[in-house]
């Protein structure tokens, strides 16, 4: 659990070697998306990856999940080439995505009643409420959830088939600032208790700082890795003992740099 | 009507308790209009001295009215027999029509191929007033149920049809996404994401489709029935019996009146989250 820094010597989780994306690739004018993404994640790693709006980290994301194809280079997940969603990824939805005329405990049970996982056991689904604190909250629709609340049974949700990874678009960036900071110091916790390895896309600096064992850096279109950061920063980080270490400042003022370097930050 | 429903049932507020009396207030107030209609329209059958054939007053029509009620419910001169066939036939062809019309409009929604196929055709006969074809289904369907039915179902359709289709395709593209990630099928997606999605637009053509079956059974017993509401109105304008025309017209208004609120109610039920949601 918790390995940190990428410098261990088992093969990573997830390997990205060369990943390219170009959008409308037959056209006369194609849009490179991704151009030459390196990036190798250890298991139980959290990675969190920051860039300017459209530098494409939402679609590495997405290729990661098997949701969108890629145009060249090798993406393993586990060892294997990721030809489509895997079992072995949760996705959490930029805004919970719940469904709306289901209940709380039947959206996270959803991953377990559909796909070829319909048979295979996957987590305790009330233990997943009880770590997250909806345990009182299993047959409320989502409606009647805050905004935060929704998100953490969206977080549930993508841990129901008790996969290695956990891919997170933007979890939180439709939350007040207030929730946030919960929700981070949530994340943590679960990061921790689970052992999941996370990917994590942010516009935060700060959340991006605060929950990840190296920070990504990406530039504007076309998206490249212009900065690997490990963040020597010891867990459990809270939030106010990270606000005053002097590594974090020094970090969000490396990341701020290389961020406005590329254009404007979202 | 969102108003009239608490939003968290838990701890009424003073404000909320009289935002949700204000509306049992006011539900009276539709009745003062009836009312006041009433005495223009006697007023106005009294002074004007507009004949009785034109315009009969309200003290007759409410007695042609009673006297269709208050009667033995298996006497062919009331309105229990006729109502009870124009119902039956609006029912099932109500049944058959909205049925098809989420069987195709699911079709359509689905396979580009089957859309490709009957869209063009789909929008060509909406725009078609289709109560023009009832004589083209009697010929077909003979006089009895069947041609109630046919022409029912075929007005039941057309807004199922559309409904369906629209509700289904306009799902969110992030639920697909999720669907997706989650390597579910094709028909899961559809009955676990899409059909619920759509159902509040299912509900408002359920909504319109059961007045328009209701519609087209009696259209279909002016062109000639045995029995039915339809038949009779036309036997009360044969003999020039406008207050009969009149009472039976209130009946299938309040007839329709009571189906309306039936698929409200249902929907209210069954679609609860989508009052809430947004």
């Amino acid at each position: 659990m918790g390995m940190i820094g990428a410098g261990s010597d088992v093969s990573p989780l997830i390997r990205i070697g060369g990943l390219q994306k170009i959008y409308a690739a037959n056209t006369a004018s194609p849009v490179h998306a991704l151009s030459s993404i390196d990036l190798d994640i250890a298991d139980g790693e959290f990675v969190a990856v920051v860039g300017p709006s459209g530098c494409g980290k939402s679609t590495l994301l997405r290729i990661l999940a098997g949701l969108d194809d890629h145009d060249a280079g090798d993406l393993t997940l586990a060892g294997k080439s990721v030809s489509g969603p895997s079992t072995d990824v949760g996705f959490v939805f930029q805004a919970a995505n719940l469904l709306p005329w289901l209940t709380v405990r039947d959206n996270v049970r959803l991953p377990l009643r559909v796909g070829r996982a319909a048979m295979a056991v996957g987590s305790d689904i009330d233990a997943l409420l009880d770590m997250t604190g909806l345990a009182d909250f299993g047959d409320r629709y989502p409606y009647e959830l805050s905004g935060g609340m929704q998100q953490r049974a969206g977080i549930c949700r993508a841990l129901a088939r008790n996969p290695k990874i956990l891919l997170m678009d933007e979890p939180f960036g439709a939350l007040d600032a207030l929730t946030r900071e919960r929700m981070n110091l949530e994340l943590q916790r679960i990061w921790q208790t689970s052992g999941k390895t996370i990917v994590l896309i942010t516009h935060s600096i700060s959340e991006a700082v605060f929950l990840g064992d190296r920070v990504v850096v990406m530039s504007a279109r076309p998206g490249r890795v212009v900065a690997d950061i490990t963040i020597p920063i010891p867990r459990p980080r809270s939030l106010d003992g990270i606000i005053g270490h002097p590594e974090y400042q020094r970090i969000t003022r490396e990341i701020r740099h290389l961020l406005n370097a590329q254009g404007e930050v979202d | 009507m969102d108003a009239a429903v608490p939003a968290a049932a838990s701890k009424p507020t003073a404000a909320a308790l009289r935002r949700r009396r204000a509306p049992r207030s006011l539900a009276l107030v539709p009745f003062v209009g009836l009312v006041v209609l009433g005495a223009l329209w006697y007023g106005a059958v009294q002074f004007l001295k507009v004949p009785t054939y034109i315009l009969p007053a309200p003290d007759a029509v409410a007695r042609a009215l009673w006297s269709g009620i208050a009667i033995s419910p298996a006497s062919p001169l009331g309105y229990y027999l006729p109502l009870w066939g124009t119902l039956k036939n609006a029912a099932l062809g109500f049944a058959l029509g909205s049925c098809l019309g989420v069987l195709f409009g699911s079709l359509m929604a689905e396979f580009r191929f089957f859309e490709k196929l009957t869209m063009p055709y789909a929008f060509a006969l909406q725009s078609l007033p289709k109560v023009a074809i009832a004589p083209l289904i009697v010929i077909w369907f003979g006089f009895g149920d069947g041609s109630k039915i046919a022409i029912s179902a075929l007005l039941a359709f057309f807004p199922m049809m559309i409904n369906s289709f629209t509700g289904l395709r306009s799902v969110e593209p992030e639920k697909i996404d999720l669907m997706r990630s989650l390597s579910a099928s094709r028909f899961e997606t559809y009955r676990i994401v899409k059909l619920p999605h759509a159902a509040p637009y299912i509900f408002a053509g359920l909504d319109m489709a059961v007045v328009y079956a209701f519609l087209g059974t009696i259209v279909a017993e002016f062109l000639g029935a045995q029995q039915g509401m339809g038949v009779v109105i036309t036997q009360a304008q044969a003999v020039t019996d406008v207050a009969g025309v009149f009472a039976a017209l209130v009946i299938l208004g309040a007839v329709g009146i009571a189906l309306h609120a039936v698929v409200r109610r249902l929907e209210h039920r069954v679609v609860h989250w989508a009052h809430r949601t947004r």
